[in-house]
C-alpha cells in the first residue's frame, strides 16, 4: 500500500513510495500556476528527504515563472510571517510536521501567510489534475534567490508582540527539545531575542529525529531528565516545523499536548475577548476556560487550514488544537511554536507562578486517543457505519462522528495524514473515557476485521 | 509540412525548448532513469551558463536523489573539465545541463558514463529503455544521500593540460592573447590556463551569465568584437569559445577569422608533424585533414556525425589516434581526454606557434585552403531520410557516395553532405571545395534538387 494524502493544504506522502519527484514537481507547478508568477518563499524542515523535495519544488516553481526566495531550513510559522512581510505571492513549506521521518509533505501558503483555504486548495488541486501548468519562456523563468538572515524581521515582530522586559526580569531557565527539526537552527536566536536562559536538546539539524517529532509525553523523556538535572522553570517539545508545542512542568511532569492551548487561553482571554476556535477533537478544557471569560467557542474540522480560516472569518482572538498548535490573530494566522513558547514564558513571568500552578487552575479531564488501521478505500464508509452505534444520540457529523453528553464526548474520524481511523474520547472520569473509546474500537473491529 | 518537434531525444542526449518541451518534470524523470541505469553512487551534475540552467539542474538533482544517487553539484563548468572530473573522481556518471551552441531558448541534458565519455549509442539505448519503461529506482529516507558540492571542478583537467603541453616553451614567448568566452563556461578555466602558460590575456564576454552577447555559433558577425580587439592590442591570436567550451574558433593576429574548420586542421598539422598515428574525424570535416594526413602518411578514419562516434573510433583506432575532432572547432587530444576540448585546442595552437616561431597567419598558410559552405533547411529526420533515398539515386554514378550518415558524395574537386541534425529538427546541407565558386554551385545544385524532390514527397 503506497501512502499518499492529497488535501486542500497540500500533499503528504512517503519518500521512496508515493512522493515521487514528478508528483512534487507537478504539485509545485500547479501552485506556481495558481499564484501566477513572481515571488514565492520556499522553506523546509530538516528531514533527510527535504533537499530532494526542495530541488523538485524550486525547479518546478521556476518553470512556471515564480521567483523563488529560498529560506533553506525554516520553521513554517516564520515562513508564513515572511510571506506577508515580503509581500510574496505565497509560500511552500516542505515539512511533515509531527509525522515520522519516512513522511514529507508540501504545504502551500497563500499571500496572507495562511494555509490555503478550501477554495484555494480546490483550485490548486484542479490545476494539478488538469496538468496544464504555466510554462515561462526562457527570459521569464523564475530566479532563485537565497534569503539570509531572514529571521531578523520575524524575531523583531515577536519581541514587539511579547512583554520582553517581564520575561527578561524573570530570568527563566528553559529546556527546549527541537527534535533536530527546523526549530534547531533558531533556538539560540529566540533565547537572545526574549532573554531567557536556554538549555537546548536535540539541536542537530542532521535530517534524523531522535524520537518521533510529535510533542507529547511519550516523547518527553529527554526533556524530563535534562530538566531535573538543571532544575529549569519549564521544558518545551517542538515538532519538526515548530507549529506544535507541548510542555514539561518545573516538577518534571510531562504535560499532555492538550494543555498547551488552554494554558495560553486562560491567560490571553483575560485581556482579549472574542471567539475562540478549536477543532472537534480537542479537549473540553478550552470550553471551560472560554466560558469563564465569556468567550464563545467555534469548533471546526481538524487541520490548521480550517482552524486559521475560522480564526479570520469569525474574527476570533485565538485558534488552537489539542495537538499543541496555537495561533494568535493579533500576531498572525498561523500555528506558531515560537510565539506559543514565548507567551507561556510571558505568562510565567507576569504571574510569577510555576507551570504546575498554572496547570492546577485548569479543569482536569481524561482523554484517550487511539488509532486503528483501515484500508483507505473503505475508511470513510467504516467511519460512517459507526453512526449505527449511536442510533439514539445526537451526532455531529462535521468531522467524522462526534457524540457528546454531560460528562464527556467521543469522536471517530479518518486521519488527515494516514490510512488510520482515530478514536478520541474524553471524560471527567478516566474509566469512562477509556470505556467510550473501547466500545467504538470493538464495534469497528466487527465492521473491519 | 509538419511542424518540426521541439524535443529531441537522440544519441546526443536530450534537447528541448524551455517553456515548451523541456520541463523540470522531463529532466527529473530523465535523471531518475539515469540514476537507475548507473545503479547508485556519485553522479556529477553541472551546467553551462544558460539562464535556464539552474532550474534544470535542480530538477536533475531531485531525480538523482530520489533514486539514491549522491549528486555532486559542480555548478557552471566547461564540459571537457566536467568529463575529466567524472572519470578522475570515480563517479558512476554525470549529467551535464547544456545545449552547447543552440540558441538560448534551448537547453538539454547530456549523459556521461563513468569513463567520462558521453554514453555510447548502445548505452543510450539501454538507458532510454529504462526511461521509457517508466519505473525508476526510488529510495526511502534511510538510503537518501545528501547533495555534495565540488568547489574546484576544473582542477583535474587543468592539471592534465599543464602536464601535457610544453609550458616552459610557451611561457618564453610571452604571448598576448584575446579570448571571447561567449559568456559561457569557458571563463572558469581559460584565465587560469593562459596565466599558467605565461600569456597576457584580454577577455571578452567573460561573465558566465548565459547572456549570449552574440550568437553562439562563431560566425564572422558574431565575433566582430574580438576581430577588432586582436589587432588593436597587438595580440598574437584570438580564441573564441562556445558556451560549453568544447569548441574553439581562431582569429589570427591581423583580426581575420580562420573559420572553424581550420582549428582542427592546424592542430592536426602540428601534432602529425611530431607524432605518428592516425586521425579520426567525422564525415563533414574539411578535406584539408586528408591532405595534411596524406603528406605524413597518416591514416584518416571518418565517422558519423556526433562527438561520441568520433570518440568511439578514437578508442578503437589502429594505429592509435594522436589527434581527432570535428570541423566545427572541436579538437580532441586523446592523450588528455577523448573529448572535444577548447582548452586543448588553445594549448596546441600556442605550442605550435611557440615551437615553430611562426605567427598564426603563417601557420594557416601551411594548411591547404578549402571553402566550406553550410546551410540548414527546415525538416524532420523522417523527411531527411526520404530525401536521402531519392538523392542517392540522383547522384549514383556521378561521385563516390557514402550512406554512413545521411548522404555524402565525394567528387574529385568537391564534396557534398546532407543529413538530419542530431539535435534540432533541421536538415543540414554542406558543400566544400578549394574554390568558393565550385562549393557555392554544388550547394545551389543540391538545394535545388532537394526542393525539387520535396515536391514529390
Amino acid at each position: 500500500m503506497k501512502l499518499l494524502k492529497i488535501g486542500i493544504s497540500g500533499v503528504r506522502g512517503i519518500v521512496g513510495e508515493s512522493l515521487t519527484p514528478k508528483l512534487v514537481m507537478d504539485f509545485a507547478a500547479a501552485f506556481g500556476t495558481f499564484v501566477n508568477g513572481k515571488a514565492v518563499l520556499v522553506g523546509r524542515d530538516t528531514r533527510i528527504s527535504g533537499p530532494l523535495l526542495h530541488a523538485a519544488c524550486v525547479s518546478a516553481l521556476a518553470s512556471t515563472g515564480c521567483d523563488v526566495r529560498d529560506l533553506g531550513v525554516c520553521p513554517t510559522p516564520v515562513l508564513q510571517s515572511l510571506v506577508v512581510k515580503l509581500r510574496a505571492k505565497g509560500g511552500v513549506a516542505i515539512t511533515a510536521g509531527h509525522n515520522d521521518i519516512a513522511w514529507n509533505a508540501l504545504t502551500f501558503i497563500n499571500r496572507e501567510g495562511t494555509y490555503l483555504n478550501p477554495f484555494q486548495g480546490a483550485e490548486v488541486l484542479d490545476l494539478y489534475h488538469l496538468g496544464k501548468f504555466r510554462k515561462a519562456q526562457v527570459d521569464d523563468l523564475g530566479q532563485v534567490l537565497d534569503l539570509e538572515h531572514y529571521a531578523d524581521d520575524y524575531f523583531e515582530a515577536l519581541r514587539a508582540f511579547l512583554d520582553v522586559e517581564a520575561i527578561a526580569k524573570a530570568k527563566l531557565r528553559v529546556v527546549i527539545d527541537a527534535c533536530n527539526g527546523a526549530g534547531a537552527v533558531l533556538l539560540e536566536r529566540m533565547a537572545r531575542a526574549l532573554h531567557f536562559e536556554l538549555i537546548p536538546v536535540n539541536t542537530e539539524p542532521n535530517g534524523f529525529f531522535p524520537h518521533d517529532p510529535e510533542p507529547r509525553p511519550r516523547n518527553a523523556q529527554q526533556v524530563v531528565s535534562v530538566l531535573k538535572v538543571v532544575s529549569a522553570d519549564v521544558g518545551f517539545l517542538l515538532n519538526s516545523d515548530v507549529s506544535r508545542v507541548s510542555l514539561v512542568s518545573e516538577t518534571a511532569e510531562s504535560l499532555s499536548e492538550e494543555f498547551t492551548f488552554p494554558l495560553i487561553a486562560n491567560e490571553y482571554l483575560k485581556t482579549h475577548r472574542g471567539p475562540v476556535v478549536t477543532n472537534l477533537s480537542t479537549s473540553r478544557m478550552i470550553e471551560d476556560v472560554a466560558r469563564i471569560r465569556d468567550c464563545p467557542i467555534v469548533r471546526t474540522k481538524v487541520g490548521q487550514s480550517y482552524a486559521v480560516h475560522a480564526l479570520q472569518q469569525e474574527e476570533a482572538v485565538l485558534a488552537g488544537e489539542g495537538s499543541g498548535g496555537v495561533a494568535f490573530r493579533a500576531f498572525h494566522p498561523a500555528f506558531d511554536g515560537f510565539l506559543t513558547m514565548g507567551y507561556i514564558l510571558e505568562t510565567l513571568a507576569r504571574q510569577g507562578k510555576k507551570v504546575s500552578r498554572l496547570v492546577e487552575e485548569l479543569p482536569r479531564y481524561h482523554i484517550v486517543k487511539e488509532k486503528i488501521y483501515c484500508p483507505p478505500a473503505r475508511i470513510h464508509s467504516v467511519v460512517s457505519e459507526v453512526k449505527k452505534f449511536f442510533r439514539r444520540h445526537e451526532i455531529d457529523a462535521s468531522d467524522g462522528i462526534r457524540v457528546e453528553d454531560k460528562t464527556g464526548w467521543v469522536q471517530v474520524r479518518t486521519s488527515g495524514t494516514e490510512p488510520m481511523i482515530r478514536i478520541i474520547a474524553e471524560d471527567e472520569s478516566k474509566d469512562r473515557a477509556r470505556a467510550r473509546a473501547d466500545e467504538i474500537i470493538q464495534f469497528i473491529g466487527v465492521l473491519a476485521p | 509540412m509538419k511542424k518540426p518537434s521541439s524535443l529531441k531525444i537522440s544519441i546526443s542526449g536530450v534537447r528541448g525548448i524551455i517553456g515548451d518541451s523541456l520541463t523540470p518534470q522531463l529532466a527529473g524523470a530523465m535523471a531518475q532513469a539515469f540514476a537507475s541505469y548507473v545503479g547508485g553512487g556519485h553522479v556529477i551534475v553541472g551546467r553551462d551558463a544558460r539562464t535556464s540552467g539552474p532550474m534544470l539542474e535542480q530538477a536533475v538533482i531531485a531525480g538523482l536523489l530520489a533514486a539514491g544517487c549522491q549528486p555532486v553539484d559542480v555548478g557552471i563548468c566547461p564540459i571537457p573539465s566536467f568529463l575529466v572530473l567524472t572519470k578522475e573522481c570515480r563517479a558512476s556518471g554525470g549529467i551535464a545541463v547544456t545545449a552547447s551552441h543552440n540558441p538560448k531558448e534551448w537547453n538539454g541534458l547530456k549523459f556521461i558514463s563513468r569513463a567520462g565519455l558521453y554514453l555510447t549509442p548502445h548505452q543510450i539505448e539501454e538507458f532510454l529503455d529504462i526511461y521509457h519503461q517508466g519505473e525508476f529506482a526510488f529510495v526511502g529516507p534511510e538510503r537518501l544521500k545528501p547533495v555534495r558540492t565540488e568547489p574546484h571542478p576544473v582542477e583535474p583537467h587543468f592539471r592534465k593540460l599543464l602536464a601535457h603541453f610544453d609550458a616552459e616553451l610557451i611561457r618564453r614567448r610571452k604571448f598576448k592573447v584575446a579570448v571571447d568566452c561567449g559568456n559561457g563556461a569557458g571563463a572558469l578555466l581559460a584565465p587560469r590556463l593562459l596565466e599558467a602558460l605565461g600569456c597576457e590575456a584580454v577577455f571578452l564576454n567573460a561573465e558566465p551569465d548565459g547572456s549570449f552577447a552574440h550568437a553562439s555559433e562563431p560566425t564572422p558577425e558574431a565575433i566582430a568584437e574580438i576581430r577588432r580587439l586582436v589587432p588593436r592590442i597587438g595580440a598574437d591570436v584570438g580564441f573564441v569559445q562556445d558556451a560549453d567550451a568544447d569548441r574553439l574558433a581562431l582569429v589570427d593576429e591581423k583580426g581575420r577569422p580562420l573559420g572553424e574548420e581550420l582549428t582542427l586542421a592546424l592542430a592536426a598539422h602540428y601534432v602529425l608533424g611530431r607524432r605518428t598515428g592516425s586521425v579520426v574525424c567525422n564525415l563533414s570535416t574539411t578535406r584539408a585533414i586528408d591532405d595534411i594526413a596524406a603528406a605524413r602518411k597518416a591514416p584518416v578514419f571518418r565517422t558519423k556525425i556526433g562527438e561520441i562516434n568520433v570518440v568511439e573510433k578514437v578508442l578503437a583506432s589502429d594505429p592509435p589516434a594522436v589527434i581527432a575532432g570535428e570541423g566545427n572547432g572541436g579538437v580532441i587530444l586523446p592523450e588528455i581526454h577523448p573529448c572535444r576540448d577548447s582548452f586543448a585546442g588553445m594549448g596546441l595552437i600556442l605550442e605550435a606557434m611557440a615551437a615553430t616561431g611562426k605567427s598564426l597567419s603563417a601557420l594557416r598558410r601551411q594548411v591547404p585552403s578549402y571553402v566550406m559552405i553550410k546551410d540548414k533547411l527546415e525538416g524532420s529526420a523522417e523527411q531527411a531520410y526520404r530525401l536521402i533515398v531519392l538523392l542517392k539515386k540522383a547522384y549514383e554514378g556521378r561521385g563516390r557516395t557514402s550512406l554512413l550518415d545521411g548522404l555524402k558524395v565525394d567528387f574529385p574537386d568537391h564534396w557534398i553532405h546532407v543529413r538530419p541534425s542530431n539535435t534540432e529538427p533541421i536538415i543540414r546541407v554542406i558543400a566544400e571545395s578549394r574554390s568558393a565558386e565550385t562549393a557555392k554551385a554544388a550547394l545551389r545544385r543540391l538545394k535545388g534538387q532537394i526542393a525539387e524532390l520535396r515536391k514529390r514527397i
